[in-house]
């Protein structure tokens, strides 16, 4: 019996190719789609879960608040970790990572720049799983000067992965030594590093320091140890530990300081939240969010829904060509149970001939959509453990959606009705297959509205006047290479031709080091609802002009003025935290040292209009400038025609003071990186978007193709009477406008809502145009006609003699 | 029997108070101009259909208003169909429409292919068992038609026009299959229009606004 289903099935969709084609090429993008969606998903949700105890691994992260500010740090103290284990039982162990920035590593002669490395407790292989290739886990990292690579660092130095015990040169100093080889860290980390030096090297980890946060800190608490009481036992911890630093340097007691408004928690983020759940201070790499998670997850299934639409409309309009068989069925005895059977037999075939093509064409799409992405998502024996019985679900459920109306709807047939020829309702009482339509236009006006939302809000941003000029401007980093010589340099870079101006600075606005300071109002530094945390900066006299930024009151920096190194610029939004309406001249204070106990009173110089120097998503936050020449970076404003010229210069002149690595970037290049992320996102909505379209309009092709098919005779006696080629196609094409229509109406709020909820996760943000909807409608109407004009033209240039003769 | 069909405002009789008897081996013809409830009879009879009043005995057993799985099952059993238009199914080749009532009724495959092959070869239609239906003339799809009709061995034959859409020669070579047919035992029951065909019948009964207006026996 199934044999004889199976083979209907497939004749009947050899003897239709059109419809077999739209129907199955439109399920099979849909899929394609979905799949690639769900890999990007899958591979988002999986950060981290390589780890064998990633369920009892967390991360402790610091939240803190003070004069006004609140600041939340994926970094802690340095002595948080050793305090963990020593202090409650439900710890297993503890481990500390520290990002070590860029280092030099030698190969042969030649020092290369590596910005992969790290420092690690020898704890570090008991809580990740870093399988060891090469040496032994248990001490690899206990002893000073150790370290540990990857598999394809030890390549790139040394050619083999036998090399524990080989020695190592590291910013030119030897006594570094190979103790272990681990395998590559999966891409899907939340940190990545190459090399891993034993924390014992770094001897600002023996800190006992309680007031200082620069430490990842990571912990594995015992089989069944619960998180939230452990982490309630946190406040009493801080209080044994830091009441008498916070006494001895801030001369004031933890309940002082937090009767001030001002306090400091710890909490714990579980492992495997990081990646989705944490865009902290001090992240060791850059997370996603699970707002990303949502959208994609949402376009998957809009998409599936689509497809399987069009699969229902297509299978119902056709009806009519199935009627007779269905008549004949029944006749010679075929119940309806069967015939329900058999038309769910045909769409599951469909369907797996879908997923066979969907599965083909994400496997040969996977690099393209990898590198859209910037994943390295592969098929793979993990991959199969999964995808196997989810294709098999796919086919089942997919199947069983998309059929069952059809299947329903054809097998209730009347036989004395379909064989006496009365029954021509392919296209008739199409309630479901009309709301069906809708429905799909709903989804693709969704879709184009959202997609030219993310767009505007992209183009705004990257249009927005920041408050500083990102053009054309060089920044050189690692100028500390070059010590005191590094304001010679600057000097000799500024005589080059093509130079505007230069500046030593710790930071740009795009960079992505932050630095932040304790300043007071008043000189006793007790009353801590007085403090203020803003961004604190070291710059010198040129940042203002270099940076094209604009002083809205005071003066610049100047190296004729003798005070100016306690003088401070701060941006308006510092000005209005710290209550000045006239902030020239006003004081702030800090400690210079908290063992010397030496407040330092710095005055306000100048004020600065505000800059963006963070995320747009964020509100800008209060900065100061203090006047310093002995920073790391040198920015560089030009003006030329020809700058790799220009960078070769300043290239030779670098390597006349330093053999260290010359290494640069453009600020407007930093700043487009930041937002990467979202310019990325934004081409992925684009691209499904537009197949969420495309697969509906084959959808609305299809239906129009058997539209114009059902009305052949209608539509020749017309012209017979004088119709017109227009009125045929108005005709025709009337009743799908109108439901895309009404799609419109419906779809227009619904996204414009969903939209400004998705735009309030912006600080600075543009208000969705009343264009964006009429675009989006009228594009949805334009696209619709196109498609269905397509076959009503055709239809209308048919000779009325051929369309009467059809009958 | 009786049989309405309503719209909103008009109803309209189809059968009125009609009442006949079809014995079995019977070849029975129903002949009478359109509209005069032909078909409805053929489909009542075909238990495509219920009456809206009155009793039909098949065989001695009510069939009026029993159930549609009921009727599905006595209609594959004992009723064979040949409809004017043939309705072949176009996807299946002539085997496979022939095979296919032998299917539903749960006929195990070995014996499937012997009865099949016997049917065809009886309908001289054997050559052209893997062809499709579009590729057959009109005589040969309604041999296959009728080779499908009494592939199961029904007791009645319910033929509805069964040449109309046939030419003189090959409309005499299907009702000379149906009186072969009929000849073996197979009660038949054929509406037509043509005279000519009628003549090949035992009996005419002729249809006027839904009831008997004139019965005819043939010698």
């Amino acid at each position: 019996m199934f044999r004889n289903y199976l083979k209907t099935a497939i004749r009947s969709l050899a003897k239709n190719k059109s419809f077999t084609l739209i129907n199955v090429l439109g399920l099979a993008l849909g899929l394609t789609a979905c799949l690639l969606i769900v890999l990007y998903v899958i591979d988002e949700l999986s950060y981290d879960r390589y780890n064998d105890k990633a369920s009892r691994i967390y991360r402790v992260n610091e939240d803190l608040k003070l004069g006004g500010n609140r600041m939340q740090y994926a970094v802690c103290m340095p002595p948080l970790a050793k305090a963990l284990t020593t202090d409650f039982p439900e710890v297993e162990d503890a481990v500390r990572i520290k990002n070590a920035g860029s280092m030099h590593v030698k190969k042969g002669t030649e020092n290369i720049m590596e910005k992969s490395v790290a420092f690690a407790d020898p704890s570090l292989f008991n809580v990740f799983t870093l399988p060891m290739i090469n040496g032994n886990a248990s001490n690899a990292l206990a002893e000073p000067n150790s370290i540990v690579m990857t598999e394809s660092a030890a390549i790139k130095y040394f050619n083999s992965t036998n090399v524990v015990g080989k020695p190592i040169i590291i910013d030119d100093k030897g006594g570094y030594k190979v103790t272990g080889v681990i395998k590559d860290i999966p891409q899907t980390s939340h940190f990545n590093f190459d090399f891993f030096i034993s924390m014992s090297s770094f001897p600002d980890s023996r800190s006992d320091r309680w007031l200082r946060s620069d430490y990842n800190t990571y912990v594995l608490l015992k089989p069944g140890a619960d998180p939230k009481r452990f982490e309630a036992k946190f406040p009493g911890l801080l209080r044994k530990y830091s009441s008498s630093q916070m006494q001895n340097e801030l001369h004031i007691s933890l309940d002082q300081f937090e009767k001030g408004g001002s306090f400091f928690k710890l909490n714990l983020i579980p492992l495997t939240d990081i990646h989705l759940k944490s865009s902290m201070i001090g992240e060791l790499g850059a997370n996603s969010t699970t707002e990303y998670i949502y959208i994609f997850s949402a376009i998957g299934l809009f998409i599936l829904i689509i497809a399987c639409v069009n699969f229902m409309n297509l299978s119902t309009a056709r009806s009519a060509n199935r009627a007779k068989e269905v008549g004949v069925r029944k006749v010679l005895g075929s119940s309806r149970g069967r015939l329900i059977l058999q038309f769910l037999s045909e769409s599951i075939l469909i369907t797996f001939a879908a997923v066979v093509i969907a599965l083909t064409a994400a496997l040969f799409l996977l690099p393209q959509f990898n590198q859209l992405s910037g994943k390295q998502i592969g098929f793979n024996s993990h991959t199969l453990i999964w995808l196997a019985p989810v294709s098999l679900f796919i086919i089942a459920v997919v199947g069983l959606l998309a059929g069952t109306y059809p299947a329903f709807f054809l097998s209730a047939f009347e036989p004395v009705h379909v064989l006496k020829g009365k029954l021509r309702t392919g296209l008739k009482g199409g309630g479901l297959r009309s709301f069906l339509v809708v429905l799909q236009f709903c989804i693709s006006v969704f879709l184009i509205i959202g997609t030219l939302v993310v767009y505007n809000q992209l183009r705004y941003i990257q249009n927005r006047d920041l408050g500083y000029d990102r053009n054309q401007v060089l920044v050189i980093k690692n100028t500390y290479e070059l010590n005191k010589q590094a304001a010679t340099f600057k000097q000799q870079i500024k005589q080059l031709p093509g130079v505007i101006d230069a500046t030593l600075s710790g930071f740009t606005p795009t960079s992505s080091g932050r630095r932040t300071s304790i300043f007071n109002k008043e000189a006793s530094l007790t009353d801590q609802s007085k403090s203020i945390f803003p961004q604190s900066w070291y710059v010198d006299e040129d940042y203002i002009p270099t940076m094209g930024m604009k002083l809205k009151a005071g003066r610049n920096f100047s190296l004729q003025m003798g005070t100016d190194s306690t003088g401070l610029i701060i941006n308006e939004t510092a000005a209005k935290f710290l209550g000045f309406k006239d902030p020239i001249g006003k004081n702030l204070y800090q400690f210079d040292d908290p063992k010397f106990k030496k407040v330092v009173t710095y005055q306000i110089v100048g004020v600065i209009k505000d800059f963006n120097f963070s995320s747009l998503r964020q509100n800008i936050s209060p900065v100061i400038f203090q006047l310093r020449q002995d920073a790391g970076l040198l920015s560089v404003r030009v003006k030329t025609k020809d700058i790799p010229a220009l960078i070769s210069q300043i290239k030779t002149m670098w390597h006349s003071l330093t053999p260290a690595d010359f290494d640069y970037t453009f600020m407007d290049e930093e700043f487009a990186a930041s937002y990467h992320k979202e310019q990325q996102t934004g081409t992925i909505f684009l691209i499904f978007t537009s197949l969420a379209i495309i697969i509906a309009c084959l959808g609305l092709f299809g239906l129009a193709a058997y539209a114009a098919e059902q009305r052949t005779k209608e539509i020749g006696i017309r012209k017979v009477l004088g119709a017109d080629v227009s009125t045929i196609v108005a005709m025709l094409s009337k009743d799908f406008i109108k439901l895309v229509f009404i799609a419109i109406v419906i779809a227009g709020p619904l996204a414009w809502f969903a939209m400004q909820k998705w735009l309030q996760g912006f600080a600075y943000r543009q208000a969705i145009p009343w264009w964006v909807v009429a675009v989006a409608g009228g594009g949805a109407l334009v696209i619709a006609f196109m498609t269905i004009s397509f076959q009503s033209v055709k239809a209308a240039l048919t000779n009325p003699v051929e369309s009467l003769k059809s009958e | 029997m009786e049989k309405y069909y309503r719209t909103e405002e008009v109803e309209t009789i189809a059968l009125n108070k009609l009442s006949m008897e079809v014995k079995e081996g019977e070849f029975v013809a129903i002949m009478g101009p359109s509209g005069c409830g032909k078909s409805t009879l053929l489909n009542i009879l075909g238990m495509l259909d219920d009456p809206d009043a009155g009793s039909y005995l098949f065989n001695g057993t009510e069939v009026a208003n029993v159930g549609e799985r009921k009727r599905a099952d006595l209609r594959k059993h004992n009723i064979g169909f040949v409809f004017q238009s043939f309705n072949l199914i176009d996807e299946l080749t002539v085997y496979e429409n022939v095979e296919l009532p032998l299917i539903y009724t749960g006929v195990a495959s070995s014996d499937r292919v012997k009865r099949v092959e016997e049917v065809l070869e009886k309908m001289q239609i054997m050559h052209r068992r893997n062809h499709y239906p579009q590729q057959l003339s009109g005589g040969q799809q309604q041999r296959v038609a009728i080779a499908r009709a009494v592939v199961n061995k029904p007791k009645l034959i319910l033929a509805d026009e069964p040449t109309g859409n046939l030419d003189s020669s090959n409309g005499n070579e299907v009702m000379e299959l149906l009186t072969d047919l009929n000849e073996q035992g197979t009660t038949i029951i054929m509406v037509t229009h043509s005279e000519h065909d009628a003549r090949y019948s035992h009996r005419i009964i002729r249809l006027l606004d839904g009831q008997t207006v004139m019965e005819n026996i043939m010698i």
